[in-house]
This record gives C-alpha cells, sequence and structure tokens, in this order.
C-alpha cells in the first residue's frame, strides 16, 4: 500500500471511530419507568361485577397465549394464536375486539399469516408462536410476534407491527434483532413497559441451550437500542415487569429448574439499569407462564396456576406488600363444578387494568379457547 | 432498505459458495461468468414470494461486514482465479474474529450475568477497545481488518441492517466458525509439513 493511501486510512479510522463516538455521546441518558395512568374512565359500575366468558374460535383446533390491549371507547382488543396445532405452520395470529358495555367479543379475524409475515419480512418462516401487545406514548398499538425459520421454539425471533388506528390496520411486519446467534433463540411473552425517555421496554427471553430473561429497550421505530440480562442460566423464562415508580419495579419469571418448582422474582431500584438476582417465591409455578399486574392504589395481582407440577387450576395471587407476601384470593378454574374443556390445561394468563379500573384476565383453555375474566374493584375487595 | 442490504448480503454468501464448491478457477474465464450470472440469477430471482437469497436470510439473518468480505474474495477468487485477500491480511483476520467470538457468543447462551452483546448497543469502554484493536492493525499493516471495521462502522451508522448494535456490522456465527476452521486446516498442514 502507498504512503498516502496508508494515511488516508488512517483518517477513514478517526472519522468512522468520530462517528461512533458521536452517535454515544449525543443519545440521552436512559429514563426511568413510566407508570400506567390511574383509573381515568368512570367505572360502569360499584356493585361487584365478575363475568366470564370465551372468545370467539370458529375455526382453529387449538388455541394459545393470548394478549390484550385497552383501546379507544373503554374496548379490548385481544390477539392470540391458532392453528391445527401448536407450531403447525398453518398458525395465524387472530384479534377480537371485546365491549365491556355490550360485554361480548367481535368475532375473530386473522392479522397474521405466516406466509404474509415471510413476504412482508422477506425471509423464510416455518411457524409462528407468541404474540404481545401494547401501546407506546404517542397511543400506537404495538404487536410483537414470535417466528421461527428452523427447529423448534429455541429458533424464534421476534417480529414487530405498529397500529395507528387501534388495530384495524397494521404497519409491515419488521425484524427485531436481539441476539448475536444468527438472531434466534428470542421470545416475547411479557406485557410491554414505557419508560419516561419515550422508549419502550419489551421483557423477552431466550431458550436455546439457557433459559433467561432479558429486558430490551425499543427506539420509536421499534429498534433495540439497549439491553439488561435479568436472569441468567438454565431455568428462568417468560418474564413479567411490573414497575410501581420511575425506579422501583418488580418481576416475575417462569421456573423451569430443579425442585422445589416456585414462582421467580426480581427486583430493580434503579429504573430497570440493575437486576437483583433471582429469588424463589412462596408461590409454586409447574413450569408455566404468569402474569402480573399493580392496581392503581391497590393490591399486585398475580395470575398463576397455583401447583408445582401441573395446569389444570389458574388461581389470583394478591400481595399488598409489592411482592414479599401472598395470599390467594381467587380460582378462576380447579372447580369442578364449572363447565371443563376435553384437555384440562388452563395457563398462559395475561392481566391488565382498564382505565376505569376494571380489571381483565385472558388466558388458554383447555388449548381450544381463550376465556376472558372481567370483575372490577368491588367484587376483589369482597373477595378479602 | 435493510431488506435489500440483507438478500444483498445472503445472496452473495451464496455465490460465494457457489464459486468455492465448484471450484470455478479450473474453468475457463468465459465459462466462470456464466457459471456465477446464472447462480446469481437463481439466487435472487423470486420463486413465488420469495428468493433463494430469502430462504438463505430465513437462517442467517443479515451477515456482518467480515462474512460480506469473506464471501466477495470468494466470488472475486473464482472468477479471476487469483487470491484478493493475501494469507497474512487473512490470518490476522482469523484470529481477530476467533478472539471476538470467544468473548461475544459464550456469554450469549446466559451463563453469567455478563452481556456483552450489550456493548454493542453503545459502550465507551467497547468503542475505545475497537479503536484501540484497529490502531494496532493498522499500524502491523492489517489493512483487511482497518477496512473491515471502518465499513462495519460506517453501516452502522447508516443504520443498513435491522440491527443497531455494532457487534452484527463486526461479526457473525458464519465467520466466526470459518475462521476457526481455516485456522485449524492451517495448524494441521504446518503439522504435517513439520513431519514430513
Amino acid at each position: 500500500m502507498p504512503g498516502w493511501s496508508r494515511w488516508a486510512l488512517l483518517v477513514a479510522v478517526v472519522l468512522a471511530f468520530g462517528g461512533l463516538y458521536f452517535r454515544i455521546f449525543a443519545a440521552p441518558p436512559p429514563g426511568g419507568f413510566a407508570l400506567p395512568q390511574a383509573a381515568t374512565r368512570a367505572a360502569a359500575s360499584t356493585r361487584p361485577l365478575y363475568r366470564q366468558q370465551l372468545l370467539p374460535n370458529s375455526a382453529e383446533r387449538s388455541v394459545h397465549s393470548a394478549t390484550a390491549a385497552e383501546i379507544s371507547g373503554g374496548r379490548l382488543r385481544a390477539f392470540w394464536y391458532g392453528g391445527s396445532r401448536e407450531g403447525a405452520a398453518d398458525v395465524s395470529i387472530y384479534t377480537s375486539v371485546y365491549s365491556s358495555v355490550e360485554g361480548s367479543w367481535s368475532p375473530e379475524r386473522a392479522v397474521v399469516t405466516r406466509e404474509s409475515a415471510q413476504r412482508h419480512l422477506q425471509r423464510y418462516l416455518r411457524k409462528l408462536g407468541n404474540p404481545v401487545v401494547g401501546r407506546d406514548r404517542n397511543g400506537r398499538l404495538w404487536l410483537f410476534f414470535v417466528s421461527v425459520t428452523v427447529g423448534g421454539w429455541a429458533g424464534s425471533a421476534i417480529n414487530l407491527m405498529v397500529s395507528e388506528d387501534e388495530g384495524e390496520t397494521w404497519s409491515e411486519p419488521r425484524r427485531l434483532i436481539a441476539s448475536p446467534f444468527f438472531n434466534i433463540s428470542t421470545l416475547v411473552r411479557g406485557p410491554l413497559l414505557q419508560f419516561v425517555d419515550g422508549t419502550i421496554g419489551l421483557p423477552v427471553y431466550h431458550e436455546m441451550l439457557g433459559k433467561f430473561g432479558e429486558l430490551l429497550r425499543l427506539d420509536a421505530e421499534g429498534h433495540a437500542i439497549r439491553k439488561t440480562r435479568l436472569s441468567w442460566g438454565r431455568s428462568s423464562l417468560q418474564p413479567v415487569i411490573v414497575p410501581r415508580s420511575d425506579t422501583e419495579a418488580v418481576g416475575f419469571m417462569r421456573y423451569a429448574g430443579d425442585p422445589p418448582n416456585r414462582v421467580l422474582m426480581i427486583r430493580t431500584s434503579d429504573g430497570g439499569a440493575t437486576w437483583t438476582a433471582p429469588v424463589k417465591t412462596p408461590l409454586p409455578n409447574p413450569n408455566a407462564a404468569v402474569g402480573g399486574v399493580l392496581l392503581a392504589n391497590g393490591p399486585l395481582l398475580l395470575a398463576l396456576n397455583n401447583a408445582e407440577e401441573n395446569r389444570e387450576g389458574l388461581s389470583l395471587a394478591s400481595s399488598t406488600d409489592f411482592g414479599n407476601t401472598w395470599r390467594i384470593a381467587h380460582e378462576f378454574e380447579g372447580d369442578s363444578s364449572s363447565p371443563q374443556p376435553p384437555m384440562r390445561e388452563y395457563s398462559y394468563p395475561w392481566i391488565m387494568q382498564d382505565e376505569a379500573g376494571d380489571v381483565h384476565v385472558l388466558y388458554t383453555w383447555g388449548r381450544t379457547r381463550i376465556k376472558h375474566v372481567h370483575f372490577n374493584r368491588t367484587w376483589l375487595e369482597g373477595r378479602r | 432498505m435493510s431488506a435489500v442490504f440483507g438478500l444483498f448480503g445472503c445472496g452473495l454468501l451464496t455465490l460465494a459458495a457457489v464459486a468455492t464448491g465448484l471450484r470455478l478457477q479450473r474453468f475457463p474465464v468465459s465459462a466462470r461468468i456464466a457459471v456465477m450470472l446464472v447462480a446469481a440469477l437463481a439466487v435472487f430471482a423470486p420463486f413465488g414470494d420469495l428468493s433463494a437469497a430469502a430462504y438463505v436470510r430465513g437462517v442467517t439473518g443479515d451477515l456482518s461486514v467480515t462474512t460480506l468480505v469473506l464471501a466477495g474474495a470468494a466470488c472475486v477468487s473464482g472468477l479471476t482465479g487469483r487470491t484478493a485477500i493475501g494469507p497474512r491480511d487473512l490470518r490476522g483476520l482469523f484470529w481477530l474474529v476467533v478472539s471476538a467470538a470467544a468473548f461475544l457468543y459464550p456469554f450469549a447462551l446466559g451463563w453469567t450475568r455478563f452481556d456483552p452483546y450489550a456493548l454493542g448497543y453503545g459502550s465507551i469502554e467497547f468503542v475505545t477497545a475497537m479503536l484501540l484493536i484497529t490502531l494496532a492493525a493498522w499500524h502491523f499493516r492489517q489493512n483487511v481488518v482497518v477496512l473491515i471495521v471502518i465499513a462495519a462502522a460506517l453501516a452502522y451508522l447508516a443504520g443498513a441492517y435491522e440491527s443497531r448494535n455494532l457487534w452484527d456490522y463486526l461479526i457473525d456465527p458464519m465467520a466466526s466458525l470459518y475462521a476457526i476452521v481455516c485456522l485449524l486446516a492451517a495448524a494441521l498442514d504446518r503439522a504435517r509439513s513439520a513431519e514430513a
């Protein structure tokens, strides 16, 4: 290489690294958690409300992994995946809308099929999996869903679509990059978080060789721009994070290790920058997902399978001291007097509070339907 | 736009596999060009919704600049019959890639709380370490390494791929595996030569 080009190379190095340093110094410091707004809509009733129903499923033999967000008019929009079986090529992501006034769900429709996703992503996809929906600070709905090209769920990657009209229409899906290993083995299950700096927090987990949780921070375009490890090793997955101030949050994770099988808990006191090591709570966990929410001015609720070995019951646990102590407030399933599905499995609960203060729980009901339970604060307070 | 770059990279990798697998240098120049043109058509032309490059991209994801440079060098070598990157440059590049991979991938599997992949989202320490390595490479005239780092940094700053992590622009498992295999093969050759 001639002398001048050698020095030109050095100048190029200086310019390139100048750009890298500028990018780092120009980035705003990460903000703390932005809490969900307290009840802004008047409650429909002060009398106890407890309503349960199955969501429509006109076509699919197998459904799983429900998620939901409140949309305009006090409605809920739910998503789940359904097909001939879990992991089949015909699995699509479905949606339906719940009107709390009418108390009913609209007929379901597919929003993502494997074929449409692979066409837009310009990648071959073998199957679709868990969806997670949430809202950003600009009011847009973000729908994440898992896809796999090769192998089982350990080969998953996450995709993102955005809607500006409450889920009627969606942007083309795009791929989220969250792993250096062919970008595989990253899945979603827990609800989104908002940060005061406008970024979105997405709890994710990995399943290839290890099983551990991470928290991604996404910019306004949905690119992962920061990542924090929530746990490590081979036994924790599907994190659900519940903030209670801009700095403090508690997280819960499914446990896949040696007995005793318990729900795992982590905490942060610096806005999610660092997390404590996972500890076992007194709550049992049969290697199954949990759902958590902190009610406005109220207890911390956890929807979970209250058993170490099976998913044959689904319960509501309540904590008034932010996760230090728990009591079982209710059993959604497990009472043999209620109608039973052919396959007695109740799993993957999603729990959320709407702007009127009511609580909604959606979960997989016997793998054939998604069930919705809607109750209000008055009913919950009567469970003490 | 990132899909175009990503598909181009995966297509280039496929063409490099064709050039290397067929050992194109054995054929006359016109035949080499014809084979690569046909292969390019087969790789980039869509069959139904997807091209062959899209199937490769489904498995590999977007490829790092290191893989693109190595794939491009293999294509040039197949077409011209001449080595595009000298053995000294290759050896330096391979050692660096293997070292980076040994630092990155085991921890990416979640063995500890430490996550080097997170450094790639914008860490002063990481960028400073990269700068020192790049300056050392420039000092020792490892120009391919320097060019790759510059190209990766520029692609990262331009947001050429879906990733906003600098690691994804620098290395990937394909380049890492290839570097390990080449270094092992070279070591084996040296051992055989010493015995002879």
